[in-house]
């Protein structure tokens, strides 16, 4: 499954809404319910599902989903 | 301004003071707020598009068959409707209920069908938790939706469409001061939650307090943060400050550093009215990263929802060359009952002195006797203030309870010192206070006995250095899971879904057992003293451990 579909289904299931769409350049802004708890939610479930952890610092410096695909992607191939 | 200014004709009807009186005034003109959006597009709404918009949602309301004293809510994140609403539904009579935009299925359950309401104002985005619960809600008439240009059905309509046959004038009727208006839902330690009944009088301590503590008058512009969803959001993000003619800002978008700022410089706030877990987050930020900002017109920084630590005053001093004055009320009070206030010397940790006319009491917890200074006792309140509730609604005797020898029971434990300063302690009971919202256990527990897995739980309260208490919650499963991690992951989701993203635990620890006393309710103070490594305290009514 590509990292942008499985990413697709871990905001369906946060958020709680199947109709979510999401596209590299979607924020917050997009995502009806994305708040600083739900974010932790958010990342915590991308953790495990992909296998991954992120760094603190890391974090603060995603400003989109493309941000976050995009590091999803390098800590698999790393791996 | 003064009260008898406030009240003309005997008219105490708060959305006929907050906008037609406003423009009686010679305000029409003048901006009532500025609307910045998350992707920071602004728009100005004047005292008059407020007058006009209410008066249309009065009209549709009336269209509807809202009548007096039925029960309409908002669900919606922060948006222009929000206000127009609020309004509208007040200048018709009705009770105007407003419900946080983050709250899940059962949390939206809970209130609508308590309170049996009959209309609710939404957006498409929310509507979807309502249709799940909307089986069960037979009270519920119809559904607005303030961003569709159609219909979605018989029940289901455009607010859009409704406003456009909406007649741009209404006459309020000469509303009595006793006459019920804002309702908001608080958490108890015990129950479901109960739903807080004002009265339009409620708006002369509102704009009382917004004068003589927060420092308001016509030539401010004021930013108040909290969501409308919470009683600040409606006593001091809509009432005080709009009977006073101020212009207000209000920022659709979350908590970010730089926007805030931006905003406070860019606006030119001159009066901010904020959550201690917002400044306590700004704290952390490196200082030089606010130089960039022009802060001189902010006068004042003033704070609610929890105890306000030392630490943001001494910081906020330091870096932003302000002082931050703490205040204290809480949703049954409807107004600031005990503040700091500019001209009054801050004791850095404490809740201030009360408000004029505001007589509070720290009162025994053995006998209920007036206590020494200096002695933490339970605090209380004297009955009488403007912007008392009336009513929990559909639960008189909780209501009752909260009054004994004299006095209201805030609930809140605290000391007075010798120069009369008020000192929070602590809260009397098991409610969790997370980021200035309070969070019933009870509601955290039945929601996780929803899930199969779950034998019986128990959420309790622990601090946080961030949101000041952060919710913690014990499982007991009813067998063995293999996979926890995934586990604790979907129970994370599922509160945070089903109640609201503010009970989304902290931790989540599966234990064996959880400690009851003989009668069989949860002993959460002794499973805080175990998570905290204090000592437990007299046990001897303890069932098991």
């Amino acid at each position: 499954m590509e990292v942008m579909e499985k990413l697709t289904r871990i905001f369906c299931e946060v958020f709680d809404d199947d109709t979510i769409k999401i596209d590299v350049h979607s924020t917050a802004n997009d995502v009806e319910g994305w708040d600083s708890l739900s974010h932790v939610n958010l990342i915590v479930s991308i953790e495990k599902r992909f296998k991954i952890k992120f760094e603190t610092k890391e974090l603060l410096t995603f400003k989109n989903v493309g941000d976050l695909r995009n590091s999803i992607e390098k800590k698999i191939k790393a791996s | 301004m003064v009260e008898d200014q406030l009240i003309v004709n005997g008219q105490y009807n708060i959305g006929y003071i907050c906008s037609t009186l406003q423009c009686l005034k010679g305000n029409s003109n003048k901006t009532a707020f500025r609307f910045i959006s998350k992707d920071f597009q602004k728009k100005d709404y004047s005292f008059e598009c407020l007058d006009i918009n209410s008066n249309k949602i009065a009209n549709v309301l009336k269209h509807l068959g809202v009548m007096k004293e039925d029960i309409v809510f908002t669900y919606l994140t922060k948006a222009p409707e929000q206000f127009f609403v609020f309004l509208g539904a007040l200048k018709r009579q009705a009770i105007i209920g407003t419900l946080f935009s983050n709250f899940g299925d059962d949390a939206l359950y809970d209130r609508l069908s308590d309170s049996r309401a009959k209309v609710v104002f939404t957006r498409t985005g929310l509507l979807k938790k309502i249709l799940r619960v909307i089986g069960k809600l037979d009270r519920l008439k119809y559904i607005i939706l303030t961003d569709s240009e159609d219909d979605v059905s018989d029940k289901i309509l455009s607010l859009s469409k409704l406003m456009n046959s909406a007649d741009e004038k209404y006459e309020v009727e000469i509303t009595p001061p006793e006459t019920p208006s804002v309702l908001h839902y608080t958490s108890g330690s015990t129950g479901k939650p109960k739903g807080v009944l004002h009265v339009h009088k409620s708006v002369l301590l509102q704009n009382r307090t917004s004068r003589e503590i927060l420092f308001l008058n016509e030539r401010e512009t004021y930013w108040c943060t909290a969501d409308q969803g919470w009683v600040t959001g409606t006593s001091y993000g809509i009432i005080g400050p709009w009977s006073l003619g101020v212009t207000q800002i209000h920022f659709e978008g979350a908590f970010n550093q730089e926007a805030y700022f931006k905003i406070l410089s860019d606006e030119k706030v001159t009066v901010w009215y904020t959550a201690p877990t917002l400044l306590r987050m700004l704290m952390n930020v490196d200082d030089d990263s606010y130089r960039k900002f022009d802060l001189s017109k902010l006068k004042y920084i003033f704070s609610v929802g929890e105890p306000l630590n030392p630490e943001i005053v001494n910081w906020s001093k330091r870096v932003l060359n302000k002082d931050v004055y703490d205040t204290w009320f809480q949703t049954e009070t409807g107004s600031i009952l005990i503040a700091n206030r500019p001209g009054v010397a801050i004791k850095p940790g404490s809740m201030g002195k009360p408000v004029a006319g505001i007589e509070p009491r720290i009162l025994s917890k053995i006998d209920h006797s007036v206590e020494k200074c200096g002695v933490v006792g339970y605090l209380c309140v004297k009955p009488g203030w403007d912007s008392m509730f009336i009513n929990y609604i559909n639960n008189k005797e909780t209501y009752e309870n909260k009054f004994k020898n004299g006095y209201y029971f805030t609930g809140d434990e605290s000391k007075t010192d010798e120069d009369g300063y008020y000192w929070f302690a602590g809260r009397s009971d098991d409610i969790i206070n997370t980021a200035g919202h309070l969070i019933s256990p009870f509601e955290i527990e039945s929601t996780l006995l929803e899930l199969p897995e779950i034998a019986e739980s128990a959420a309790i309260a622990v601090p946080d250095p961030v949101l000041f208490e952060a919710v913690v919650v014990y499982i007991r499963l009813k067998k063995f899971i293999d996979d926890l991690d995934e586990f604790k992951l979907k129970v994370r989701i599922y509160l945070s879904n089903k109640l609201s993203t503010i009970a989304t635990p902290k931790e989540i620890i599966i234990t064996e057992t959880i400690p009851k006393n003989k009668s069989g309710k949860i002993m959460r103070r002794v499973l805080k003293a175990l998570y905290l490594g204090h000592d437990a305290g007299d046990i001897s009514t303890m069932e098991e451990l």
